[in-house]
């Protein structure tokens, strides 16, 4: 008897506790990010405030996954802003219609070449940008590849770590700078050269990143990582540093991640989602991208932090479109390549 | 065997299951398949035909299986040496080395990668087929050693003893005598660990990163349905493998089943029959000194490597608190998990997950045991199943199916509970059906001739019997659901983040200071989950009595 008893309180008290945070406030904002998603709670906090809203933030993978569950939920949308589509990703959003135009009323200041990586279109509004590139752990005491055909040579066997472009949209990115790099035919050879020479391939960026990279652990000293770790590594060294312990090396032109933001098709809250977009690129929130997402603000000349320093670089974007069938035929192909 | 003659109540007991069951996995599942395998809604044939073409597939079949089943072996090789000593020897600190072992069954795959990384550095070992067999058994140890010793540590000595005094030697009474009684544990233990690494992910993905073994790479079918299943342009292929997969586990499991109904022999359960450490012969204590040796470098040794990386910081390695410390400091930023709040809702699901899968998988124990003839083990299979299925299919069933109306569950905790319970009551049902089948038939037989029904049978004979078999299943509940982290994944929210998700969060971003806090919350982690062991284990001691 006391055992059930006891039995009863539990389940009580699960319930209970469960039952504790479900409600919901009258009106809220539903926002599915991508998982690098963040922002500081006192700029999220005075869009709330402003709006009398609650903002409710769902992290939903990486920028690939984030738009396969917009389209495996289309017309019936999980949120009612997504943040998080790139471009690569967002011609199979768009060509799914899970989007509503919106022209956001800070548009015109978005850099010209910006807007035309998504094509000019309005279904998505871009928000920050950022490159994949490689870092070098400066421990090694190596000197930084200067272009990708180096990375093919003996200096650098067993040195590299890549993600799976499969399974990984930071590994997607540095496959798109190489097809940018070497056009179709030479980037497969490249590829072929790089595996010959003992490249390792990891299915994420934190295996890649805090597993393999020999910064942290592992015994590879190059990491295909982004221009803004080693600022990253600057800010979050302990104890201080006075300069990062990895340093960014450029191979070559660089493919361009941009981040948009959209109103998801459907949504019961579309008045509040336009406004959310319009937030971010409010100044306020942009201000804040480089510490909280390191990644770059879209809007030109808004203040960033002095650390951000180590994350400015010197880098010539690639100009590459691709629609979902290219970049499909490319991971197909590398996986072919890499992977059998 | 169908001991309980007369009972012909089995598909009742089959209820709560199916209640589970139906709506949150055939019916997500089945909707995910049929958008894979049917995508213009009639089965596409090319589709098919276009995988079992592939031999490259075949190729991940062949090694899936076969890594398991040297999983299994090395498990049950380092387990039922172990699980004697756990059963026999009442070693100083048993209780604290038996929660110790089990720890690893809740860690994080990427957490284990760290561990193993800090501990041995680069030895030539990632990447092989070697680091993922050692994994596994770093895993799944602990259930060979918790199932097979709750059965060997109740035996009745008296059997051994008449096999002896009848001219018996111990090599003879071992496998005449004490091996045949085991054997439904050792089993179930088997099937179990067999399961979980048919089905392994985390560990493959991470440790196997980048090798090959005969000309393919270390990728299970799990592997390979997650790469297929997040482009979303290769869903049919991931719907067939996923079937796949479902179909030889189901076979694999309905051929354990049948065979374990053939040999189980039925034994009688005494007291605990553990002896203090003095009284102990010399051959016991090399035993319990090897166990110790192979266990504290298998198991114990990367578990303190990742303390002892929690608690330092920088290169100079000094002993320091730093991590927790920035752990529990508010980011100020909307990404920001409470740990104390990660440690709650871990908990709480933990709690419901296992209180659901006591019941559903008593139930299920009992409609096994009372399905009579070749029906029994198909049952017994199918009951089985959540084990076999993708994670990364069942999470996208489930935002896709639970999305319209009152049923739109997405972003509910509830959705995730249901999610925890079906994973977690397989294990209570491995254990409580091993131990129904080696109850003597005469002892329900005798209650029903005495004119007891079938639930007082049950309920007077059967389920005191298997106690203590269910609290051994619902240790594995518990501990399943604390590390629960691919259906998890893909219905996170922070309002009810778990502990893993906490960790991988930290893991997501560059920088010392975030590893730092992972690792912290790994051992924040690890604590919990020993405590939690030790408390069950306390529970399970007060509550069964000799019988």
């Amino acid at each position: 008897m006391r055992a059930i008893s006891a039995i009863v309180v539990l389940v009580a008290s699960v319930l209970l506790i469960a039952a504790c945070s479900d409600d919901d406030g009258p009106t809220t904002l539903t926002v599915i990010t991508h998982d690098s998603f963040d922002a500081t709670e006192a700029v999220v906090a005075a869009f709330e405030q402003e709006h009398g809203v609650t903002v409710t933030f769902v992290k939903g993978g990486d920028a690939n996954q984030v738009v396969n569950r917009a389209i495996l939920n289309s017309g019936n949308p999980e949120a009612d802003v997504l943040f998080g589509v790139d471009n690569l990703a967002f011609r199979r959003a768009v060509e799914a219609g899970v989007f509503d135009n919106y022209k956001a009323k800070r548009r015109d200041e978005i850099p010209a070449d910006i807007l035309a990586q998504f094509g000019d279109s309005t279904a998505v509004t871009p928000i920050d940008y950022g490159y994949v590139n490689i870092n070098l752990d400066r421990g090694a005491e190596l000197l930084a590849p200067s272009t990708f055909e180096e990375l093919t040579t003996e200096t650098w066997r067993g040195k590299l770590v890549v993600e799976d472009p499969a399974t990984s949209s930071t590994g997607l990115q540095f496959l798109a700078s190489t097809v940018a790099y070497f056009g179709d035919g030479g980037w497969q050879d490249f590829w072929r050269d790089l595996k010959a020479n003992d490249v390792l391939v990891t299915d994420g960026w934190e295996d890649a990143y805090y597993v393999q990279f020999s910064q942290w652990g592992g015994d590879r000293p190059l990491v295909v990582s982004y221009t803004s770790s080693p600022a990253a590594e600057f800010l979050f060294a302990d104890p201080p540093v006075d300069r990062p312990p990895t340093e960014n090396v450029i191979p070559g032109p660089l493919f361009r991640q941009v981040e948009a933001a959209a109103v998801l098709k459907g949504t019961k809250a579309e008045e509040l989602a336009r406004e959310f977009i319009d937030f971010m690129l409010s100044d306020a929130f942009q201000q804040q991208i480089p510490e909280t997402m390191f990644v770059y603000p879209v809007i030109p000349g808004v203040e960033t932090p002095d650390w951000w320093r180590w994350a400015e670089v010197d880098v010539t974007p690639a100009t590459l479109v691709a629609d979902q069938a290219e970049i499909d035929g490319w991971v197909s192909e590398w996986t072919e390549i890499m992977r059998r | 065997m169908s001991f309980a003659r007369g009972a012909r109540d089995g598909w009742r007991w089959a209820i709560p299951a199916l209640l589970l069951l139906a709506p949150f996995l055939l019916w997500p599942l089945g909707s995910m398949l049929w958008r894979g395998v049917a995508p213009d809604g009639v089965i596409s044939g090319r589709a098919i035909a276009e995988v079992a073409g592939d031999r490259f597939y075949w190729g991940r079949l062949a090694f899936t299986i076969g890594q398991a089943l040297a999983s299994t072996l090395l498990a049950l090789l380092i387990g039922i040496p172990s699980a004697y000593v756990f059963a026999m020897i009442r070693f100083p600190g048993r209780a604290i080395a038996r929660a110790l072992v089990t720890a690893p069954f809740v860690m994080p795959a990427i957490v284990v990668a760290l561990a193993f990384i800090q501990l041995v550095g680069d030895v030539g070992l990632l990447g092989t087929l070697w680091v993922i067999l050692l994994a596994h058994a770093f895993y799944n140890v602990s259930v060979v050693i918790r199932l097979v010793s709750g059965v060997w540590a109740n035996l009745d000595p008296q059997t051994e003893e008449a096999a002896r005094l009848l001219g018996a030697g111990r090599v003879a009474t071992f496998t005449h005598v004490t091996l045949p009684a085991l054997f439904p544990a050792i089993a179930s233990a088997s099937a179990l660990v067999f399961m979980f690494t048919f089905t392994s992910f985390g560990v493959v993905l991470l440790l196997g990163a980048g090798g090959s073994f005969l000309g393919g790479p270390l990728d299970t079918l799990e592997v390979s349905i997650f790469r297929l299943a997040t482009r979303l342009v290769e869903l049919p292929a991931a719907a067939i493998l996923s079937l796949v997969q479902l179909a030889t586990t189901l076979a694999a499991l309905t051929l354990y089943s049948w065979l374990q109904r053939r040999t189980t022999a039925t034994f009688v359960l005494r007291a605990d029959r553990s002896r203090p450490l003095r009284e102990t012969s010399t051959a016991e204590r090399a035993l319990l000194a090897g166990v110790a040796v192979i266990l504290g470098l298998l198991i114990v040794a990367p578990l303190a490597a990742l303390i002892l990386g929690a608690f330092t910081t920088g290169g100079e390695g000094a002993v320091t608190g730093a991590n927790f410390a920035r752990l529990f400091e508010d980011t100020g930023r909307v990404s920001y998990i409470d740990p104390l709040q990660a440690v709650r809702w871990s908990l709480s699901f933990a709690l419901g997950a296992t209180i659901i899968a006591a019941v559903v998988g008593t139930a299920a124990a009992t409609a096994v045991a009372r399905t009579k003839g070749g029906l029994g083990p198909l049952v017994d299979g199918l009951l089985m199943l959540p084990l076999a299925v993708p994670a990364v299919v069942l999470g996208f069933g489930y935002l896709t199916t639970f999305n319209r109306g009152w049923y739109d569950l997405r972003g509910s905790p509830w959705l995730l509970l249901a999610a925890h319970s079906l994973i977690a009551y397989p294990f209570v049902l491995r254990a409580v059906l091993a131990s129904l089948q080696g109850i003597d038939p005469r002892l329900p037989e005798a209650a029903r001739v005495l004119g007891a029904s079938p639930w007082r049978v049950w309920r007077h004979v059967e389920l005191p019997i298997a106690t203590r078999a269910l609290l051994a299943g619902s240790v594995f509940a518990f501990a399943i659901s604390l590390g629960e982290f691919g259906a998890t994944l893909l219905l996170r929210r922070r309002e009810f983040a778990t502990m893993p998700i906490a960790i991988f969060e930290a893991l997501g971003r560059a920088g010392e200071a975030n590893l730092g806090r992972a690792l912290a919350m790994a051992v924040i982690l690890l604590l919990v989950t020993t405590v939690s062991f030790l408390a069950i284990e306390r529970f399970r001691y007060r509550e069964v009595s000799p019988f």
